[in-house]
């Protein structure tokens, strides 16, 4: 059972500035973008604004409007942010993120909330490529998830990790993979580090 | 199965303005209307000699409910005869043939707010959209273009209430456009319907505002059919004239061509067919562009000419 | 048609199903030729075609009051395989109305529906229902309306959101489904909830075919056949059951094969939903024993040749590598190496023998 090489699973390119927006907002769920993270033409001085998860507890956004550079506790912290700053921005607006696909996909939703299509936002991933894997039979999430197969923490199914990914849900499916013959599975790997 | 034609009686007819008549139409025999989304529209056939066809024209449906349709109808300057016909000889008990609605123009399920741009006649969905979108409670702003002797007929037809966002502006330049847009707040979608001239300026100014093409609407009512043009099937000599409203594979079934064909859609390739002379004007989804480059193909169920005559190795 | 309906039909655990000898001969058999390739095989949906399967919107058949029976079955133990997301609600009253007025015209003996104003009586006299509710009021219904309906109809139905120059999957009802999850695709894009499939994306197919389908107007639905295969009359065959079915695979016999293995056939349609501009797509499941289709002698060549000659990726993607080959050995005896006649068709009255 192999669906690599899915025609479902996002693909991602190194972020260039969308020349059609009127206003740019980009967000990490790092400090810093990591190198390759631009593609040609744009480097990180064309996001004048941005935001960024410093990742300790003492770290606060500015109060101040004019201020673009903010640093957030965590990407929860940051997302709170978003979901306001989205409910007060206009048409023209564009929006970057950079960091772990789960990052990603959480930004996306806070979007498409807001009523953003697609065409108004630019994803990259970055960092760990762990997975959340979702049990398509209990339906429980399996976080951080490194490698080919899972144990599902709920069920305790053997699965594998397919390619196969919601944006909706924000996970990869996990299909029990000794479900036709108990124990006939494959070695582990650690694919998604 | 379904039903695709409708014979609709004209029940009551009457003039908002000099040059505006609205109609209220019933299915011929008492029968359920279809129903329709905001924004769709209907086909009429009027019974008015353009070159020895009747003529087809489209409008869109002001309100549909299951025993009526509503439509308002303009009386064009320079008109084939459609719209005078509608005006001057249409009359209350008339039963004509209409196709049933067609939406080119649907309201965007995720926006999180509607704002609707219209000139003249560009109005009438727009009266759809408003019954739906006051309907479900939703943010909507309208703002109708009218000429000076037009105002009072479009402000009857809106039902304006202060504060409730709709407002009629006398002339173009009454509206600042690019004001308006760029105070959208994000997740609105656009929708406009009028001169082409006011449509295009709606679209370049979201544009120019980085509004994505996706959040920009406008009512085309769908350009099927094209010029006439004559086939030349090169192997067995025969000539057929297509016109303006039935497609090539129609042509050709209707000059007894065994024509193979399956989804008669542009997307499935059964109907390709060799080019020997002329050049195809390629509306399908099938061919790649070398391939509609090369003009050697051509998809007759959807596909038309670019020139007078079409030879095709047949 | 006169239907003579089979009630006591199960398609888990013991297993109680055949065909009957016109159930067989209407079979959508999915292959008009002997070899079997992905293509845009969509055509308009009206009543014409080899089988009368196509002559009506929704084919009622034999097993119907079965079928509905396992639809609640599955639906009892879990309710999450139908899922409509909210912005589709007028969709679901869509969906509601086209059944309806399909069933209550291509089947008046069975099905009636009175209309008044916008109280409306519906009565399916094969399951006993009786209803009478206000059409856009969901508390008037025993459940919402696309469950509602489609829990008296056979086959699983999704309900097509189009923005953003594609189809997103906004609802479904998958209780009979060739293992893929309605609740895991829900909010998929065209594209994305075909992304399992292998070839066809590099051919195009899914390009053209969403062309297709967004053009797809009101008043003129389309149709296509897509097929796998199923061990045992089983007919859910979801990924979330997959540990309880996934066992039938090792289960097979040179002896048994030719009863058990079956040949899954969906007619899938396309209709545009009048109000809410959405598409209603269905997929309607047929199962027959290759033993059942052999009996049509051109059928019995053609399936042969069909799956001697599959693509590997094809074998792999449909679930069949457990028992290919020996499916291929059983059904040699009847391929004698005569042609056969193009279309889908079984070309026969009756079934020999």
């Amino acid at each position: 059972m192999s669906d690599q090489g899915i025609k479902s699973r996002p693909t991602y390119a190194p972020i260039s500035r969308d020349a059609t927006g009127a206003r740019h907002l980009l967000v990490l769920d790092t400090t810093q973008p990591p190198a390759g993270a631009f593609a040609e033409g744009t480097a990180l001085e064309d996001f004048p604004e941005r935001w960024s998860v410093e990742a300790h507890s003492k770290a606060i956004p500015s109060p101040h409007a004019d201020d673009l550079l903010h640093g957030f506790r965590s990407t929860s912290h940051l997302l709170i942010a978003l979901r306001h700053r989205l409910a007060q921005e206009h048409m023209g607006f564009r929006l970057y993120a950079i960091g772990t696909e789960s990052f990603l996909w959480d930004v996306a939703r806070a979007a498409a909330e807001a009523g953003m299509g697609r065409d108004e936002y630019r994803l990259l991933a970055a960092g760990s490529a762990a997975r959340r894997v979702y049990c398509v039979h209990c339906r429980t999430m399996n976080e951080q998830v490194t490698t080919n197969l899972v144990t599902c923490s709920a069920c305790g199914a053997n699965l594998f990790v397919r390619d196969h990914f919601s944006r909706f849900h924000n996970a990869y499916m996990g299909v029990q993979i000794d479900a036709e013959v108990p124990g006939e599975t494959l070695p582990i790997e650690e694919l998604y580090p | 199965m379904m039903q695709t034609t409708l014979l609709l009686r004209v029940v009551q007819a009457d003039l908002l303005a000099p040059t505006l008549r609205r109609l209220v139409l019933e299915a011929a025999d008492g029968a359920h209307l279809p129903p329709a989304a905001p924004g769709a529209h209907i086909t009429l056939t009027l019974p008015v000699a353009a070159h020895g066809k009747p003529i087809r024209n489209s409008y869109s449906l002001v309100a549909a409910t299951g025993q009526h349709y509503e439509l308002i109808v303009r009386r064009a300057q320079r008109s084939r005869g459609g719209s005078h016909y509608v005006h001057d000889q249409l009359a209350p008990g008339a039963v004509i043939e209409a196709t049933v609605p067609h939406n080119l123009f649907p309201l965007a399920t995720q926006a999180r707010k509607h704002l609707l741009i219209a000139g003249g006649i560009g109005i009438t969905p727009m009266l759809s959209f408003l019954s739906a979108l006051r309907a479900r409670n939703a943010r909507v702003e309208l703002h109708q273009l009218a000429a000076a002797d037009e105002v009072g007929v479009f402000e009857g037809l809106l039902g304006l209430r202060a504060g409730d966002g709709l407002h009629v502006h006398q002339g173009r330049a009454a509206l600042d456009l690019a004001d308006l847009l760029a105070r959208q707040p994000l997740g609105t979608h656009v929708y406009t319907c009028g001169p082409a001239s006011l449509m295009d300026a709606v679209q370049d100014q979201a544009r120019a505002l980085g509004w994505p093409a996706t959040h920009v609407h406008r009512e085309d009512f769908g350009a099927a059919g094209g010029e006439p043009f004559t086939l030349r099937l090169s192997r067995s000599g025969q000539e057929i004239a297509v016109d303006g409203e039935e497609t090539m594979l129609e042509a050709l079934e209707r000059a007894g061509v065994d024509a193979r064909s399956l989804c008669r859609g542009g997307a499935c390739g059964e109907c390709m067919l060799p080019v020997v002379e002329g050049t195809p004007d390629h509306r399908d989804h099938f061919l790649s562009d070398a391939e509609k480059a090369s003009g050697l193909l051509v998809m007759p169920c959807v596909s038309r000419a670019q020139c007078a005559t079409l030879v095709l190795d047949l | 048609m006169t239907t003579a309906f089979k009630t006591d039909e199960t398609f888990r655990d013991e297993f109680r199903y055949a065909n009957s000898d016109a159930a067989i001969l209407r079979f959508p058999l999915p292959f008009p030729e002997d070899a079997y390739m992905y293509s845009v095989n969509i055509e308009p949906h009206f009543a014409s075609g080899a089988t009368n399967v196509f002559h009506t919107a929704f084919d009622v058949d034999e097993h119907y009051v079965s079928e509905c029976r396992e639809r609640a079955l599955v639906l009892a133990q879990d309710p999450n395989r139908c899922i409509v997301l909210p912005h589709m609600a007028q969709a679901q009253w869509d969906t509601l109305e086209l059944l309806m007025e399909s069933l209550a015209r291509d089947y008046p003996q069975h099905f009636s529906l009175d209309r008044d104003g916008d109280r409306w009586t519906w009565q399916n006299r094969p399951l006993g229902i009786h209803d009478t509710f206000t059409f856009g009021d969901t508390s008037t219904l025993p459940y919402a309306p696309f469950e509602y309906i489609t829990r008296q109809a056979q086959g699983d139905f999704t309900l097509q959101d189009q923005r953003e120059n594609t189809l997103y999957l906004d609802g479904g009802i998958a209780t009979t489904q060739a293992d893929w999850s309605v609740e895991f695709n829900v909010g998929m894009t065209f594209h994305e909830w075909h992304g399992p499939v292998p070839l066809a994306h590099e051919m195009g197919i899914f390009d053209r075919a969403l062309q297709y389908l967004m053009r797809v107007r009101y008043g003129h639905p389309g149709r296509r056949l897509n097929w796998t295969m199923t061990v045992n009359p089983r007919l859910d065959t979801s990924p979330e059951n997959y540990p309880a079915w996934g066992p039938d695979r090792t289960t097979l016999t040179p002896e048994n094969i030719g009863d058990r293995l079956h040949l899954r056939v969906e007619l899938q349609s396309f209709y545009r939903l009048p109000r809410s501009n959405a598409l209603l797509f269905g997929i309607r499941a047929y199962l027959a024993s290759i033993n059942e289709l052999a009996r049509v002698p051109k059928w019995g060549r053609r399936l042969h040749r069909v799956l001697r000659d599959l693509p590997p990726e094809l074998i792999a993607y449909k679930g069949m590598t457990r028992f290919h080959a020996m499916a291929v050995e059983h059904l040699a005896q009847f391929d004698d190496g005569a042609s056969t006649a193009p279309g889908i068709g079984a070309d026969i009255d009756h079934l020999p023998g």
